[in-house]
């Protein structure tokens, strides 16, 4: 055989992926890489291309701040209501919308999704006006509800796509063999729709926990998100170390967090929940 | 649930057209309305809102739509980390954005300082400039107009493309007759949810863009909180639900078509 036919044919360069590739890792990747470097620098000045002097006394000063604990329970004490409240109004919904017809489903389901057919602002505007009313600005439950708002999007329609996902010959396979309803819905469905479901979850925790405008416009300063306390450390910028330290600390354990949901982002059904 | 939505809407309309007069008479009163249109300042932020809105929508396209193509013809590992990069943003809280993107375009910068160590000028920053706002917000909706764009770009079938091949179509040809009228809704749709998303956006323009004239987010923020001037907050929210109110009913009309699919 002739040396020649060994070799396999290398395939062409992909330029147009190497070329995306080397810009979007330089816009997208380096930001990110220049917080993280300012998490761990002491002093670090222009026209340095590193830092000078490395170290964690900023993460020190930064977790010795009682703002910072402070904002920190606030902000889990929140993301952790409104994840409750949202599953406990939106999953039977969505439950139903996915299984049931009745009267008005339509327009009910359009109702929950109108919120994003609307600049948010806006509408966060015209619900604080009301607020205003009822006392509800400046209170815990005030930020709760406007922050309900922002989940009830991807509470609706991703555990909607994963309750029509559910294999319907084996939940009536179930039934024919004498389960009851309930026992179909914690054997059959749940296990096979609870993966998504946890994602969407996830999604709005992570979610509510950086949601800034609406927790600044009724919140602030009486409720101090961690947002919010991020705000005020890029605005007045005492100290350039605790405004990354807070990004590094709290963005991360978020970013492993969400990569567990990255299958359903992944999908077409997220994209399709746009109307794409 | 609904009331948390549809009614402050319907109440932010009836609040700033049915109103009291001067001798607390309640009718029809669009005086609010009179003073946006004819206040200089409201009008400069309108503008610029829109600038940046159209801006933004410009550059979406013209980075997401040639991404959005080379994921949806290859495969392999490279598209799959090209892919990765582009729907990374998601993952990114806009504040966390702010401050990234103040570290690295901001004065003295990550750019400045790289500049500097080739023996280059430094550029005049984009920060707290109508620019700043653009970059932040392109950067942040990346994800969702590169994910809407190639799930339109899924219902393109390889073989319309290699039959248009067969006769002898160029790359741009096969793009402007094949596959741009099958996308074109999708390409809508993704304009829409920026447009939507960008009117009223808050915090990358609170933080990164200029004080004056600022865009309607940060303005109505101003407006209900600063000034406490709940009458004008209102109003300013129901001139950006007019101005964005083809991009809703579409984006709705997009939706309830998929949901029938």
């Amino acid at each position: 055989m002739a040396p020649a036919s060994i070799v396999p044919s290398r395939p062409p360069l992909d330029w147009t992926g190497i070329v995306f590739a080397i810009l979007l890792s330089a816009a997208i990747v380096l930001p990110l890489i220049v917080v993280g470097t300012w998490a761990f620098t002491e002093v670090w000045r222009y026209p340095n291309v590193v830092p000078q002097q490395f170290g964690l006394r900023f993460w020190n000063q930064t977790l010795t701040r009682p703002d910072v604990w402070a904002a920190l329970t606030l902000s889990l004490q929140l993301s952790t209501v409104v994840t409750l409240l949202s599953a406990a109004i939106c999953l039977p919904a969505a439950y139903a919308f996915a299984r049931m017809s009745f009267p008005g489903r339509t327009v009910l389901f359009f109702s929950f999704l109108a919120g994003h057919a609307f600049p948010k602002f806006g509408l966060l505007i015209a619900i604080a006006a009301i607020f205003l009313q009822l006392n509800l600005i400046g209170t815990f439950w005030g930020v709760v509800l406007i922050q309900l708002v922002g989940t009830l999007l991807f509470m609706i329609w991703i555990p909607v796509a994963a309750f029509q996902a559910v294999d319907r010959r084996m939940e009536e396979a179930a039934r024919d063999v004498g389960a009851g309803p309930f026992r179909v819905f914690w054997s059959i469905t749940l296990p096979q729709a609870g993966p998504t479901i946890a994602a969407a979850l996830l999604l709005s925790f992570v979610g509510t926990f950086y949601e800034t405008e609406g927790a600044w416009l009724i919140g602030a300063p009486g409720i101090r998100t961690m947002p919010v306390l991020m705000i005020s450390f890029i605005n007045n910028q005492m100290v350039i170390q605790y405004g990354a330290v807070l990004s590094v600390m709290l963005w991360v354990p978020s970013f492993i967090a969400l990569m567990f949901a990255r299958r359903v982002i992944g999908g077409g059904a997220f994209a399709r929940g746009f109307g794409g | 649930m609904a009331w948390l939505i549809i009614w402050p809407i319907i109440n932010a309309v009836g609040r700033t057209i049915w109103r009291p007069d001067a001798e607390g008479n309640y009718g029809f009163n669009l005086s609010s309305y009179v003073f946006f249109f004819s206040d200089q300042y409201s009008i400069d932020n309108l503008a610029v809102t829109l600038w940046t809105t159209l801006m933004c929508a410009i550059l979406l396209l013209v980075i997401c739509l040639p991404i959005a193509l080379y994921l949806r013809f290859s495969q392999g590992r490279l598209p799959a980390y090209v892919q990765a990069l582009a729907i990374f943003p998601m993952f990114v809280p806009s504040i966390i954005l702010a401050y990234a993107f103040i570290r690295v375009l901001g004065p003295n910068g990550m750019v400045d300082i790289l500049l500097n160590a080739v023996g280059l000028p430094k550029i005049r920053t984009p920060y707290l400039t109508p620019w700043g706002p653009v970059i932040g917000l392109v950067w942040d909706n990346i994800p969702l107009t590169v994910l809407i764009l190639l799930s339109g770009l899924g219902s393109v079938a390889n073989q319309a493309v290699e039959a248009a091949r067969d006769v002898g179509a160029n790359r741009l040809q096969v793009f402007w007759h094949i596959i741009l009228p099958r996308i074109s809704n999708s390409v809508l749709v993704a304009i829409s949810f920026s447009v939507l998303g960008i009117f009223s956006s808050f915090t990358l323009p609170y933080l990164l863009g200029p004080a004056s004239p600022e865009m309607m987010g940060p303005f109505m923020n101003r407006t209900f909180r600063e000034v406490n001037d709940p009458l004008n907050a209102i109003t300013q929210a129901v001139i950006t639900f007019g101005f964005c109110i083809a991009f809703g009913l579409f984006y709705v009309r997009s939706v309830a078509r998929n949901q029938g699919k």
